[in-house]
């Protein structure tokens, strides 16, 4: 059913808040994740021309890199962009067949590749590009927030996250209930001013992104050099510092 | 947005066959259709039924999994897609019925009825269709109170075309009323199509690429690595980009072709020159016009994923 659901009082809202500041743009998450969900229950995720010139495929998680000015000085920002799990998400009420639907329990968007006619106009209601078509099973795939990993009781409970998560060296990821105002993420989200991507076109996305803080980090001031002394001595060390330093 | 062969043939050819059943409709609530005219509304219906079924056969092939089309009947209460299809299917045994209750009864009230069914139907289909394109909020060329009107008035031009040449087909000459309201939605047609280039030269992008990313403002942001080196499916579906120059010269030919030429021809029939001759001239001026825009209209359009990747948007 597409139509979205009502949220029921108390209901999670599972989604990741992704730190700006600390991610070092080494794209672990996005290989991990391609690893995990290769061998997921929706099939694998498919590779075109996998060692011609033109390599492409099916990923859920793309890491871009930009270059920002404003804040005193130029510096890398690297932006992990995937599936953002939204409270209006478009591209469920627009699926015609029911396959597209957005989960009343914890609010992970889900394709169901059974009833996908790839008609592809999900991936058009998307502002975020969060959704590629398989192109070998003819249906849309997209990040499942591993729904596969974080309810799987024989995992040990620490691993029962998303695999970008449990990737990521910089720990710049997070993965939490969003409903939850004394949950870890939502603690991080107020503490840093955790913001939505496109907020202007208002899908009120769940995922969250920690702006880069200030790249300033605070010194003594430089003092003066000390003076060099008086005397015969230090003239002579005057001299041949000048006759070094030319 | 990459303009898919299938979805242009689609709109194009059910905006024909729409147009054309809305016009039978109307004319047949107004009661300007004689007893004798029951040769015209079946041939006309028999015609707006095959051009919407070319339509929507050509749209089959835009589904990578056909054999599963029929889910998409569903979800008509939030997809217009759905809703499309929906309203599809239902107009065919609306206009079957009015074409064989006015075979057998002529004009009257019970085939006016079904007229004004089959007029509602039609436009109702071309209006799902084209709020599948004005409901996508990235898109910020279809996103607009342009797209359904204009879808509207396309199939209205483009029928009226079509049941113009069909009263010569059954009366040797369009008639003036039929000539000269081909003439005027070509007019209206011309001017709105003006308009909505104009909107979507004034748009100003959807966003920054520092607000995509959510950095403050006063920060700008440039593309420095992208995640990969090829283009991928999002690039190639909402990465697509017509050349300026080649756009301002398409917009051109739309404006002579699909509107500028079936305007003069539709006052030439009007006028009994060559009615035949000018009103197949002036379907097939529609066609290809109509085509042209309707490639226009997606490969202008651009989706504000794509400024993710540094693109224009």
């Amino acid at each position: 059913m597409t139509m979205l659901p009502e949220r029921a009082p108390g209901a999670k809202r599972l989604g990741l808040v992704i730190d700006l500041d600390t991610c070092v743009g080494c794209h672990a998450c996005a290989v991990n994740c391609k690893e995990w969900n290769t061998g997921g229950e929706a099939g694998i995720l498919p590779d075109y021309d996998k060692y011609g010139p033109e390599p492409d495929g099916v990923w859920f998680n793309r890491i871009h890199s930009y270059e920002t000015d404003g804040q005193g000085c130029s510096r890398t920002v690297n932006v992990p962009r995937s599936c953002l799990h939204c409270e209006d998400a478009l591209c469920v009420t627009v699926c015609p067949t029911g396959a597209s639907y957005k989960r009343v329990q914890d609010g992970i968007v889900l394709v169901d590749t059974d009833k996908c006619i790839g008609c592809q106009l999900c991936s058009w209601a998307c502002p975020y590009g969060a959704r590629e078509l398989d192109e070998e099973a003819g249906v849309m795939r997209k990040c499942t927030l591993c729904v596969d990993r974080i309810y799987d009781e024989h995992l040990p409970p620490a691993e029962r996250e998303p695999a970008c998560v449990t990737t990521c060296p910089s720990r710049a990821r997070h993965f939490g209930d969003l409903a939850d105002p004394d949950s870890k993420v939502s603690q991080l989200v107020k503490e840093r001013g955790g913001v939505d991507l496109l907020a202007g076109l208002g899908y009120r996305p769940t995922n969250k992104y920690l702006p880069p803080r200030r790249a300033t980090i605070p010194t003594a001031p430089a003092k003066p050099p000390a003076p060099g002394g008086k005397g015969i001595g230090a003239a002579l060390l005057g001299l041949l510092d000048k006759a070094l330093s030319r | 947005m990459r303009p898919a062969a299938s979805v242009l043939l689609l709109t194009t050819a059910t905006g024909f066959g729409f147009g054309l059943l809305a016009w039978l409709g109307a004319y047949s609530v107004l009661g300007l259709l004689p007893g004798h005219a029951r040769v015209l509304i079946a041939a006309g219906v028999a015609t707006s039924l095959l051009f919407a079924s070319f339509g929507l056969g050509a749209s089959m092939f835009h589904l990578e999994r056909k054999e599963r089309a029929w889910r998409a009947f569903s979800q008509w209460r939030s997809s217009w897609l759905s809703r499309e299809g929906v309203a599809a299917v239902l107009t065919y045994p609306v206009a079957i019925a009015f074409a064989a209750v006015f075979w057998r009864d002529g004009p009257v009230i019970w085939t006016r009825l079904l007229g004004a069914t089959a007029l509602v139907a039609s436009l109702g289909t071309v209006y799902c269709t084209a709020m599948i394109y004005a409901s996508l909020k990235p898109i910020r060329q279809w996103h607009n109170r342009h797209t359904a009107a204009d879808y509207l008035l396309y199939a209205v031009f483009s029928g009226a075309v079509l049941f113009a040449t069909l009263r010569t087909l059954d009366l040797g000459a369009p008639g003036a009323t039929a000539s000269a309201a081909a003439a005027a939605a070509a007019g209206i047609a011309l001017i709105a199509k003006r308009a909505y280039w104009r909107h979507i030269d004034a748009q100003t992008p959807l966003a920054t690429l520092a607000a995509a990313i959510g950095l403050p403002k006063g920060i700008e942001a440039r593309p420095l690595d992208a995640p990969h080196f090829t283009e991928n499916y999002i690039l190639r579906q909402m990465g697509f980009a017509i050349a300026r120059r080649h756009a301002v010269k398409l917009r051109r030919i739309v404006l002579i072709i699909g509107f500028a030429l079936p305007l003069a021809l539709s006052i030439l029939a009007g006028l009994t020159l060559a009615p035949m001759a000018t009103t197949t001239l002036a379907v097939a001026c529609t066609g290809v016009g109509l085509l042209l825009e309707r490639w226009l209209f997606f490969a202008e359009a651009t989706h504000v994923s794509a400024v993710y990747y540094g693109r224009r948007i």
